[in-house]
């Protein structure tokens, strides 16, 4: 990286701090969770872009490490005294019922729980490649969820907890969101990250390089489960509530549509899909509502028609830009500079043509 | 050609997200401006998963504000948004609907878990809500801005306990229940409660028996209940497993009463369970054959103009409840400030609902009558009612 492109990252940062500081105290609580939900999509669908995009494993098991993380948030941070209230049908284990966490110190345990449990998961899945690996995941984060809603006395089973102290406000989100995406594209661009993505185009040639196959699947697999679970703690704590209906296998397609639009294996394609895909929908709730031209009533325009719409343009983007948005490349400074230098050189290029 | 296209899609893209910015923006605009106007937001799911619900509890609101147009001499507008079935989403269209539209009030939502997200949000902001069908005790509790027009889980599990101790004698029950459903496991367990204390005997619940949604082979757990011998199977959940369970018991050849709760009373239930669940018993808010209060009249009548072609389903009264009991705090407060409407709403006493009197105690729950219903010739019939005490 050269000392400019530094000076401008370091810019970059600071302009997003003294955005976070007036979104925290100008926007209101509307905007404001829009703009926090769109930061815990892209930890988590960076976390799931790691496995799947520059890895190349098919997982689908982001939901499970989700909950995993969601619940450590949940259970351990609610006040000692209101669990009564919550656990009302049958009182919570013993063992945990007197351990109450700060936030920080849960978020980072359910972090690292889902790892461990990605580890223990991963030890006989990441053998199975393509399909098999997608089947495997996905049924691995139903057996997590189930396991959930059996557990009452510790989870609270399918009544879900409720009254988890609202603490992830706009700063928390933001903060780690920056340190989730700066760890990831460390990473990416590391040794381990080359390794991954030579994993990705192709396992043989990959382990004749001398590449630890599985010693790389699983740390990709660890480190994408860990960011997983950081997420899914951020969105309980956003929420205020979890239950296990939550995590069904669809909350894993919502990220896998995030990373399919954004590109499989782009970091910045990745941001900029998620925060177009949750706040586009959002931008779409005006065609929800009523609206009459020159005093006829448009029968079109009522509650559910964004989401028609809101598939037609997901149609049109996977059929016209089969790899997403941004492929496998990058936003960086140079192609920022390069910009307006390489939309004049176009213009010269198709005056030559013509 | 293929770069064109490409660049005449990216082109109407931008266009269509500049235009959507744009309509957002212009909407707000034209609608806060108006001072004579009192705004209910109304938020259910009306797609994804659970729509069907939303769909039906969102009929009664609008009938009721097609009835009662007007309050205080200003004219009720609803703000209807989808909270697509989905968590997260439920609690942003609440956000919006009190940040953006300024309601004074809002309704829903079908589906505790998006009630109970948006909770948060309404406590926070200090706007009442009004929930129609939610019956998980966790929404109202300990938040002084949410209320409800249904009874709850606990009520439910106990009415269907003394029915099943008084009508049926049952002395011996089994419980099949569906475990990955907040409504079912509440019920399960506040009629294991009820019936232990009505019998006096800690083991008059013989087998408790799990099952998860989408299941479709219940013989080992009916297996085993059958080797119990009970006097009255308790299956709570969701109609079409409920169904199923109530078919396969009777050609493993069990002739004991089964008895449920109201997610029941769907077509479907009866379409799946055929002749099988003919004489099944369960509890419910609402029948159209009988009426409560003069207002169930009212509604019956203004459903059958509406919708010619159809029953009203229970979650339809208690959404046109929630409406009709909104516009009364309204009335009684002489106000559409949050705060003074919240105040009314939590006095609410002995209002006159389309599904029965509606009484709110200290939580913010009704408390109001059961309604037991049975099948009978491929139909849902009136039996009896169960007063609140």
């Amino acid at each position: 990286m050269k000392k400019e492109d530094k000076i401008l990252s370091i810019i970059l940062i600071a302009g997003l701090f003294v955005f976070i500081a007036v979104a925290d105290k100008f926007f209101n609580l509307y905007v404001q969770r829009v703009l926090n939900l769109c930061a815990i999509y892209t930890i988590l669908a960076l976390s799931m872009n790691l496995i799947n995009g520059f890895t190349g494993l098919f997982s689908l098991g982001h939901a499970g490490f989700m909950a995993i993380g969601a619940y450590m948030v949940g259970i351990f941070t609610v006040p000692v005294e209101i669990r009564p209230m919550v656990y009302f049908m049958k009182p919570m284990h013993p063992a945990i019922a007197d351990i109450e966490m700060p936030f920080i110190v849960a978020l980072i345990l359910g972090g690292l729980l889902s790892a461990f449990i990605a580890f223990l998961i991963g030890a006989p899945v990441l053998r199975l490649r393509d399909d098999y690996l997608a089947i495997a995941t996905l049924g691995f984060s139903e057996i997590i969820r189930i396991v959930i809603t059996n557990a009452q006395s510790i989870t609270n089973g399918s009544l879900g907890i409720k009254n988890i102290p609202p603490v992830a406000n706009i700063w928390w989100i933001y903060i780690t969101m920056i340190i989730s995406i700066a760890f990831i594209v460390l990473l990416i661009n590391s040794s381990y990250g080359r390794a991954f993505k030579a994993i990705r185009e192709d396992e043989i040639a990959a382990e004749a390089m001398g590449i630890n196959l599985f010693k790389h699947k699983m740390m990709s697999f660890m480190i994408g489960a860990f960011f997983a679970g950081i997420g899914g703690g951020l969105y309980a704590a956003l929420l205020g509530t979890v239950d296990p209906k939550n995590f069904l296998f669809v909350l894993t397609y919502n990220f896998l549509l995030i990373i399919v639009l954004g590109g499989m294996g782009s970091v910045s394609g990745t941001i900029i899909s998620a925060y177009v895909v949750t706040a586009g929908q959002e931008w779409l709730r005006f065609l929800d509502e009523p609206l009459s031209i020159g005093g006829i009533a448009i029968p079109l325009f009522r509650p559910g028609f964004r989401m028609v719409i809101f598939s037609l343009l997901l149609m049109i983007i996977v059929l016209f830009y089969r790899d997403g948005l941004m492929g496998t490349r990058e936003i960086n400074w140079e192609m920022i500079k390069n910009f307006g230098k390489r939309f004049k050189l176009r213009r010269v290029k198709s005056g030559e043509v013509q | 050609m293929n770069l064109k296209m490409k660049k005449a899609i990216s082109i109407f893209l931008c266009f269509l997200l500049i235009a959507s910015v744009a309509g957002c923006g212009g909407q707000g605009e034209s609608t806060s401006g108006s001072e004579d106007v009192i705004k209910i937001g109304v938020f259910q799911p009306l797609t994804g998963a659970n729509a069907a619900g939303g769909e039906l509890e969102l009929e009664g609101v609008k009938l009721a504000n097609k009835l009662y147009p007007e309050v205080l001499g200003k004219k009720v507008e609803l703000v209807i948004v989808d909270n697509k079935s989905d968590k997260a989403e439920a609690a942003s269209a609440v956000a919006r609907l009190i940040e953006k539209e300024n309601v004074s009030a809002i309704i829903g939502s079908w589906g505790s878990a998006f009630s109970i997200a948006a909770g948060n949000i309404v406590k926070e902001k200090q706007v009442p809500a009004v929930g129609a069908s939610c019956t998980n005790p966790l929404v109202t509790q300990g938040n002084d801005y949410y209320f409800r027009v249904c009874f709850i889980d606990p009520f439910q599990g106990t009415v269907m306990a003394k029915y099943a101790f008084e009508k049926l004698n049952a002395r011996k029950a089994a419980i099949i229940q569906e475990v990955s459903n907040d409504y079912a496991v509440g019920l399960a367990n506040f009629f294991k409660e009820e019936f232990v204390r009505l019998t006096g005997d800690p083991n008059a619940v013989v087998e408790v028996s799990n099952y998860q949604t989408g299941d479709n082979d219940f013989s080992a757990q009916l297996t085993s209940i059958k080797s119990k011998n009970p006097d009255v199977i308790f299956a709570p959940g969701n109609f079409t497993e409920s169904a199923l369970i109530i078919k396969q018991a009777r050609k493993l050849g069990i002739e004991t009463p089964i008895i449920g709760g109201d997610t029941w009373e769907t077509d479907e239930f009866l379409k799946v369970g055929g002749k099988e669940v003919e004489g099944i018993v369960f509890s419910t808010f609402f029948d159209p054959s009988v009426t409560f209060t003069p207002e169930s009249k009212k509604f019956l009548e203004a459903y059958a103009e509406e919708y010619p072609d159809k029953e009203p389903a229970a979650v339809t009264a208690l959404g046109y409840d929630a409406y009709i009991l909104i516009l009364d705090a309204i009335k009684r407060a002489n106000s559409a400030d949050p705060q003074a409407i919240r105040d009314a709403l939590a006095e609410t006493k002995d209002f006159e609902g389309a599904a029965g009197m509606i009484t709110l105690d200290e939580n913010g729950d009704a408390i109001k009558d059961a309604v037991i219903k049975t099948v009978k010739n491929g139909k849902f019939v009136y039996l009896d009612i169960v007063k609140a005490n």
